[in-house]
């Protein structure tokens, strides 16, 4: 975290984590018409009204972000029903919140934790009203306090989450365990079936991990060398830039070797025939480490509302159905526990063990943002050529 | 001048005229003048900051340097490619295909073989083309059939190949050659087929020498139609192409919404429409040269009967 | 048309040897019908050499259809078509040595005028750049349209787009030449003059012609013989004076010029017809099938009648004649013609010359007679949607 010292930047990966990028933003879109009914089954208007009188809550998240069932029974419980509008990045909500200076309509947010500090003195965010949220004392410690955001003024972790690959026990025969076994396998075996999550950040980051570099250099030298690696050396052997390989690429056999995030991952596996076919690999010696987190936008007409969906999902009965569903850890006390004794599969996916987080670390925000991109923007029309 | 006299009334003329265009001229300036300039106007600019998209506080070619960087030229080349390969092949299908439904298929049965073509157009495009990604993929339907069917003995997978990109394309973007075909080739008096055939020109032959190039003025609107959006569409190619569906478009939308430079994005933007208006242009003149050039001999052949010089 | 333009035409058009068979057509017993709409039924015609036939009819009658059959845009169901000897029901109009000219004309709007003329020369092999040239010049000569020949077809008038339709079929020598209503576009003086422009190319080219058209002034002023259609028949084929005199049936009689029409019933052992009112006296007696008192129909043609001022106390027919009231006058160039209302019920049309009588006022007793041998008797059935008195 050698980053820290320069003032304005925040911690974690160049552009975004977690998300389910532009692919499941896609089947986002195309699942529109859907999301209001979903909505709309969650009850009628005020049933059982107890607290705020608002009729809807908007959310700007994180496409896929929440269990439908979760919401329709808040909507049940409380009234006001949610509506979820997706992003693909950080920098795409930012930029519509800032735009719309507190008219955007949206009541509540999910940004990435080393994205808050900028966003609150940018005056995006309205300070949580603590009172209105005794289930935040269920939050595990290790999830309060972060630096981005002391004291929890702005923010309540949501999710938590890491960077690894999937591969195909079929196709590659043999244990990879490293990022260079990643590479070597898709340079091998995997070639022409592998694919990378759709992020400059986390596709530049790789390298980082496997050399030992930090994962957010600006170090021009080793952004050359990240360059001339992907563009000249992975980049053919590239098959498709997917965020979301569990959504279909797993479940469909499409690739061999699939670069994603845990949940995601664990999603596809899940809904893959064959389970045992598929096996994540946490990637040794470093990766990444994230956490995604409620926010009330400055201006929501609906801050009463909102504070009761937040103290609502960290009941761990509730944050549990979250989790299984986006495959998450969520940082609620017990709910790992509870996990266990619900026996949800692929647990491990979820919770990595203590000695895989000392592994974990997490990125910043800087000037080699831009760069990654250029990087990645090459590398892409390298693969497409 | 006698303004006095016919004045009043050539004015009284001349406003009317005028007026109904305003709407016409309001509805190009609101939504076509106004974007692109816009769009410009950004492109001279850059991006001051990372939680800034754009500022035009110095004006600045810069960004049109970076645009034109190696990045740009070989995700364009791609992209050429796929639009011109995709047209072509939207064309190849198209021509024929309606040109049955306008001369062959009576008149009655026309509105509904047109239907057929369109009611796939019915579901979003995003949908159907999601839907090709289930039917090709490993596990898919195509791959499972031809197996059972002992076809193939291994999985196969023509997603994220350059094939899948170009099904794609012609699926989506088909029935826009075909409509305008349709209504030029349609439009084609069919007595003029007759005529053709009666002088002793065969199907072909008629075809060729009448029914096309009567059909010209649809078959250019068909090309435009397909050509102009598939340049810009990174959406099919990108969900059937993966990694070898890499367009252009995206790039652009990557300057966008990832990297939030819109300076950037705007500068190729405006590099994109520039280069494929260049290369409508640079077709229609090679077309028009080709076409003068095989009708050369014959006008040649016919050239001064009118001036009395009987050879 | 002028005859140094012709000149060419002739001697390079005009087909040696027509006594081979070389321009005839024929047509046996073809049939053809349109989803169950029967359009030809059981046609026979033959075209000699050289011939300007006529297909006359209303329309519906199936004139068209018989012409697309014989450029071939048609196949007949069953039944034989033959040009030039040659059986050729199967061929594809481009193998048909037979040229069309078109109602709409159907130029090529995209070409020129010498383009579309030279069209039929550019589908064959072995016409060489120079002959297409001079082909195509003479035949723009030949319709004097050479000062048009870089035209788009779009920038002529209606007589000029007639004529380059006539040169493009013609440029390219066919032993038949099919004409499908090509003057019906055009006014009425125009089309005057290419009736007797087209009659006289016909006659210099020897070029058999087959016309379609449901003109009967057109028909009779321009063809070596006219065939007579009604609902997919040939009613009646004859050169035109034989169509104009004896008309075959009533349909005929009533297509063809005008008539007077009146039913009646045989009598006196077929020596005469009675009328309403009268009596009809016949030159010679008509055989009517079984017995008794056959119900016929009698035509008069308007030209035949004879109107005479009638004594005021005649009202009783007589024998031929019938006593009326002038209803109407109308003077047609040469001739006056009276609309008369008969007192037993008809209505007569009388055409007198201008000169041989002096006119007579509306609502004058008359008397209208005619000579026995100016009536023609039908069987009173066969008169389907015989238009009468309604041709031009």
């Amino acid at each position: 975290m050698n980053h820290h010292d320069h003032t304005p930047r925040l911690l974690a990966p160049a552009a975004r984590v977690a998300g389910l990028p532009r692919r499941t933003f896609l089947a986002g879109l195309a699942a529109a018409a859907s999301v209001p009914l979903l909505a709309a089954c969650g009850g009628s208007k005020g049933s059982g009204g107890s607290g705020s009188a608002a009729a809807e809550l908007r959310a700007y998240s994180w496409s896929a972000y929440d269990d439908p069932k979760v919401l329709a029974d808040f909507a049940a419980k409380y009234g006001p029903k949610v509506l979820v509008d997706s992003y693909s990045s950080n920098e795409e909500m930012i930029a519509k919140l800032a735009a719309a200076k507190g008219t955007s309509g949206y009541d509540i947010v999910i940004p990435t934790g080393v994205f808050v500090p900028q966003m609150a003195a940018n005056g995006l965010l309205q300070e949580l009203d603590h009172a209105k949220l005794p289930n935040l004392a269920n939050l595990d410690k290790a999830f309060q306090n972060q630096e981005w955001d002391q004291g929890n003024k702005y923010t309540v972790t949501k999710y938590w989450g890491t960077t690894g690959f999937v591969y195909d026990t079929r196709v590659v025969k043999r244990d990879l365990k490293t990022w260079d076994d990643f590479f070597d396998a898709a340079q091998k075996e995997a070639s022409g079936k592998t694919s990378l999550v759709d992020d400059p950040g986390e596709i530049c980051a790789m390298l980082c991990f496997a050399r030992g570099w930090h994962q957010s250099t600006t170090d021009k030298a080793q952004l050359d060398q990240i360059e001339t690696f992907l563009v000249d050396t992975l980049a053919r052997h590239i098959a498709a830039f997917d965020s979301s390989p569990g959504s279909s690429a797993i479940p469909q056999g499409t690739h061999a070797l699939m670069h994603c995030w845990n949940g995601d991952a664990r999603r596809g596996i899940l809904a893959s025939g064959d389970q045992d076919r598929w096996k994540w690999v946490l990637p040794g010696p470093k990766t990444n480490l994230w956490m995604d987190n409620w926010a009330i936008v400055k201006g929501s007409a609906n801050a009463d509302a909102a504070h009761e969906l937040i103290n609502y999902v960290l009941d761990p009965a509730v944050a549990v159905k979250q989790v299984d569903f986006v495959g998450y850890g969520s940082g609620v006390t017990g709910s790992e526990e509870e996990a266990k004794k619900l026996k949800l599969g692929l647990i491990d996916m979820i919770f990595p063990s203590a000695e895989q987080l000392t592994t974990m670390y997490t990125g910043v925000i800087n000037e080699g943002q831009e760069r990654r991109m250029a990087i990645v923007n090459k590398m892409k029309a390298k693969a497409g050529a | 001048m006698s303004s006095d006299r016919r004045g009043p009334r050539a004015a009284w003329r001349a406003v009317p005229s005028g007026l109904l265009a305003t709407p016409a001229l309001a509805w190009i300036a609101l939504f076509f003048v106004a974007p692109v300039g816009l769009v410009f106007w950004y492109s001279l600019g850059r991006k001051p900051g990372l939680y800034q998209t754009h500022a035009n506080d110095v004006l600045t070619l810069d960004r049109y340097r970076e645009a034109l960087g190696d990045t740009f030229l070989t995700s364009f080349a791609g992209t050429l490619r796929i639009g011109l390969a995709g047209t072509a092949l939207c064309l190849a299908i198209g021509l024929p295909f309606a040109y049955w439904l306008a001369v062959k298929v009576r008149p009655h049965r026309r509105f509904v073989v047109l239907a057929l073509v369109l009611v796939p157009f019915w579901t979003n495009f995003l949908i159907r083309t999601i839907g090709w990604q289930v039917v090709l993929s490993p596990e898919g339907f195509a791959s499972r059939a031809m197996q059972s069917l002992g076809l193939i003995d291994t999985p196969f997978s023509m997603l994220f190949t350059r094939g899948a990109v170009l099904l794609g394309v012609v699926y989506n973007y088909l029935p826009m050659m075909i409509l305008p075909l349709y209504v030029a080739l349609d439009r084609v008096d069919g007595s003029l087929r007759e005529a053709s055939k009666d002088l002793g020109a065969n199907r072909w032959r008629t075809a060729l020498q009448v029914t096309l190039p009567l059909a010209r003025p649809g078959i250019a609107a068909g090309l435009l139609l397909v050509f102009i959006p598939l340049m810009g569409d990174y959406v099919t190619a990108a969900v059937l192409g993966g990694a070898r569906g890499n367009m252009v478009g995206q790039l652009v939308a990557s300057q966008f919404q990832q990297a939030q430079n819109w300076a950037l994005g705007s500068a190729m933007a405006v590099v994109l429409i520039v280069v494929i208006a260049l290369t409508i242009l640079a077709t229609a003149a090679v077309g028009a040269a080709c076409t003068w050039l095989l009708t050369h001999r014959r006008r040649r052949e016919l050239a001064g009967i009118a001036e009395g010089s009987p050879a | 048309m002028s005859s140094s333009a012709t000149r060419h035409a002739v001697t390079s058009a005009r087909r040696a040897g027509a006594g081979d068979g070389t321009g005839s057509v024929e047509l046996r017993s073809v049939r053809k019908s349109f989803g169950g709409v029967t359009v030809v039924q059981d046609l026979d015609l033959s075209v000699n050499p050289g011939e300007f036939l006529s297909l006359l009819g209303p329309s519906g009658c199936g004139k068209t259809t018989t012409l697309r059959m014989l450029a071939g845009f048609e196949q007949p169901d069953s039944g034989e078509v033959l040009i030039s000897g040659a059986a050729v029901q199967h061929l594809p109009p481009h193998k048909r040595d037979v040229n069309t000219v078109f109602q709409s004309y159907a130029l090529f709007p995209h070409m020129t005028v010498a383009a579309n003329i030279a069209y039929g020369l550019r589908q064959r092999r072995g016409i060489d750049r120079a002959e297409i040239r001079s082909r195509v010049s003479e035949a723009l000569d030949m319709v004097q349209m050479t000062r048009f020949a870089d035209r788009k077809p779009n920038r002529l008038s209606g007589g000029q787009q007639q004529r380059v339709a006539l040169a493009r079929a013609l440029v390219n020598r066919p032993s038949v030449l099919l004409l499908d209503e090509p003057l019906a576009a055009l006014d009425r003086k125009l089309r005057e003059d290419m009736q007797v422009e087209l009659k006289l190319l016909q006659s210099r080219l020897g070029t058999t012609f087959v016309f379609v058209t449901h003109d009967q002034e057109e028909a009779l002023s321009m063809s070596d013989r006219v065939a007579v259609m009604l609902n997919g028949r040939i009613e009646q084929i004859a050169d035109p004076y034989t169509v104009y005199e004896r008309p075959a049936t009533a349909f005929v009689a009533g297509f063809i010029g005008q008539q007077n029409f009146f039913d009646g019933t045989v009598a006196d052992g077929g020596r005469t017809i009675e009328i309403d009112g009268g009596t009809v006296l016949l030159a010679e007696p008509v055989t009517t099938p079984g017995s008794g008192a056959a119900a016929v129909r009698v035509a008069v043609r308007p030209e035949a009648v004879a109107v005479a001022e009638a004594a005021p106390d005649e009202s009783d027919g007589s024998a031929n004649a019938l006593p009326g009231t002038v209803a109407a006058v109308s003077l047609l160039g040469d001739v006056l013609q009276y609309v008369v209302h008969a007192d037993a019920g008809h209505e007569l049309l009388a055409r007198v010359p201008r000169r041989q009588a002096g006119r007579l006022a509306e609502g004058a007793r008359v008397r209208c007679s005619w000579a026995p041998s100016d009536v023609h008797v039908f069987p009173a059935e066969a008169t389907p949607r015989a238009p009468i008195g309604s041709a031009k």
